[in-house]
């Protein structure tokens, strides 16, 4: 299990592909947002493993988000299995927006 | 299906997108009433068979036909349950349009006097009414299956309730207009609806909606809940107060109480709301978050509109009737259609974009859903509307039918780019963007 803040270069390369996916509200991608907890690539079972949140809980958009980071998963490591687990413990705040974030934001 | 997720509940686009469709021409239709009828929307009767017409095209044709759609979009995601039955939902949309239009005809070609013929009025009362019941049995029925209690759910479920109560009443003045059996002035019965209506049904709603949506749109977190819970008992306790006040003991002292429980109950809905603003992480707001800040904006002002109508001041006094009407049209064309315009925005384009790019989401390049109409039609609509307001409301304090002819030219301007960029929204082709 590796943290947002602890990954190996491997996952910090799955997390620069996580920065293609959008909230489509916001219209800033959820790495930044601060939706991705953890990544974790295991080589010997071939699983990416993601943990993941969202801004509120009934997020309309939840699962578009969520099927997005599968089918970026899925597109770029088709080797790998993936699973992606939504989880609202700890729960999301805007102190966990990055600053690219925080600019991003600001920039709209 | 992991808990949270809620996409998979919202209900066909079929059932959701007539009600926004009709909803905004019934906006358009009300700015050409408003321009016809203006001479006679000055004039002091509370039974103002014009004025009728005017209030229920937009509450009924545009403000609930909206909410009614969103509120099938919304249930389900926000509450994480399916809709009780789609097919009740499309019958309650042909019963409430059709008695609609009955009904405001009806109010245009009226006069209330001895010879006045009841009879449309009693098959489109009876038309909103069964569709109003359906609407509540398919929503609340729906609501009663989540495990999420929280204070937006319980604001949006008893505000269903007092939507039937509304509508029930409306439909026993009705026979009560052609055989008297209520035993209290038609003035007071009007007060009862309009407090029932206007508190109870669309600010009850309001709140509970906003608790469920700032947070989202705004990029808030924490907001302090707990006001909405005093909110909820303050705004309860002073509308049974009110409306009971009105129909057993109608002493003025008990309506001043009830009226202060309903402003404190408010008040603390305007500072959460200002809470939200002015600790919100997204600082620029899009078309749709500016015109609902000036929604609540103006229901500040309507408060303060609402004082002078009920401590009636001696300088007031020979124009306390103007007051009156001024406030109500305050709440109907002010904060409510400020709001409905604003929130078409937040939740219009996302339910066809779901539709159109759900499954391409990630495989191709997709618009975003601020992407599906012309921002800059919206900035114009918003800024004609801005101009709408003062104008009908300057018209109704001082009784002059030009200005209120003036106010309703910016009303279908207003309309008219609204509708544009509704059907915008809802005619959308598919579309992807080439990286």
């Amino acid at each position: 299990m590796s943290k947002i803040s602890a990954l190996t270069p491997k996952e910090q390369e799955i997390a620069q592909l996580l920065k293609t996916v959008v909230d489509p509200e916001v219209g800033v991608n959820i790495v930044d947002l601060g939706l991705i907890y953890e990544i974790t690539m295991d080589n010997e079972t071939k699983t990416i493993h993601v943990v993941m949140t969202l801004s509120t809980r009934g997020c309309p958009l939840g699962d578009v988000i969520i099927q997005n980071v599968q089918v970026v998963l899925d597109a770029n490591y088709p080797d790998y299995k993936n699973d992606v687990e939504l989880v609202w413990e700890p729960m999301w705040s805007p102190e966990m927006i990055t600053e690219d974030g925080k600019n991003a934001i600001d920039s709209l | 299906m992991q808990a949270g997720l809620s996409t998979q509940n919202a209900p066909s686009p079929s059932v959701v997108l007539p009600h926004f469709v009709f909803g905004a021409l019934m906006f358009l239709a009300s700015g050409i009433v408003m321009m016809i009828a203006a001479p006679q929307l000055i004039l002091p009767y509370h039974l103002n068979a014009h004025m009728l017409t005017l209030t229920h095209t937009m509450v009924l044709g545009f403000i609930s036909m909206l909410i009614f759609g969103s509120l099938y979009q919304l249930i389900p995601v926000v509450m994480e349950v399916k809709l009780r039955s789609e097919r009740m939902a499309k019958i309650t949309f042909y019963l409430f349009g059709t008695g609609l239009l009955i009904l405001v005809i009806a109010f245009w070609e009226a006069n209330f006097g001895p010879q006045q013929n009841w009879r449309w009025f009693e098959i489109s009362g009876t038309l909103i009414l069964v569709a109003v019941f359906l609407f509540a049995i398919n929503t609340l029925i729906s609501a009663a299956k989540t495990k999420r209690k929280d204070i937006g759910n319980l604001f949006i479920i008893t505000a269903i309730v007092y939507l039937t109560l509304t509508v029930s009443l409306a439909v026993l003045m009705i026979i009560n207009f052609a055989v008297p059996f209520i035993p209290v002035s038609i003035l007071d019965l009007l007060k009862m609806h309009i407090n029932l209506g206007l508190v109870g049904w669309f600010l009850f709603l309001v709140i509970g909606v906003a608790s469920k949506l700032m947070p989202m749109f705004l990029i808030i977190h924490k907001l302090p809940e707990h006001l909405l819970k005093y909110a909820y008992y303050l705004l309860n306790a002073g509308l049974i107060m009110i409306v009971s006040a009105f129909y057993f003991y109608p002493k003025t002292w008990l309506i001043a109480l009830s009226v202060l429980l309903i402003f404190a109950g408010i008040g603390l809905f305007l500072y959460f709301n200002y809470y939200a603003f002015k600790h919100r992480f997204r600082k620029n707001l899009d078309v749709g978050m500016k015109l609902s800040k000036v929604a609540f904006l103006i229901l500040a002002f309507a408060l303060i509109l609402s004082i002078f109508a009920l401590t009636t001041p001696e300088f007031t006094a020979s124009f306390q009737y103007r007051i009156d009407i001024a406030l109500i049209m305050s709440l109907i064309f002010g904060f409510l259609t400020a709001l409905i315009l604003g929130q078409t925005y937040k939740t219009l384009p996302f339910i066809i974009w779901l539709q159109k790019y759900q499954a391409k989401v990630g495989k191709e390049k997709t618009p975003l859903p601020q992407e599906l109409y012309s921002d800059r039609v919206a900035q114009w609509h918003a800024n004609t509307y801005l101009i709408a307001f003062p104008l009908l409301i300057a018209g109704e304090l001082l009784g002059m039918a030009w200005l209120i002819q003036v106010a309703a030219v910016f009303f279908i301007i207003t309309g008219l780019l609204y509708n544009f960029n509704v059907f915008k929204i809802v005619l959308h082709k598919e579309k992807i963007i080439k990286s």
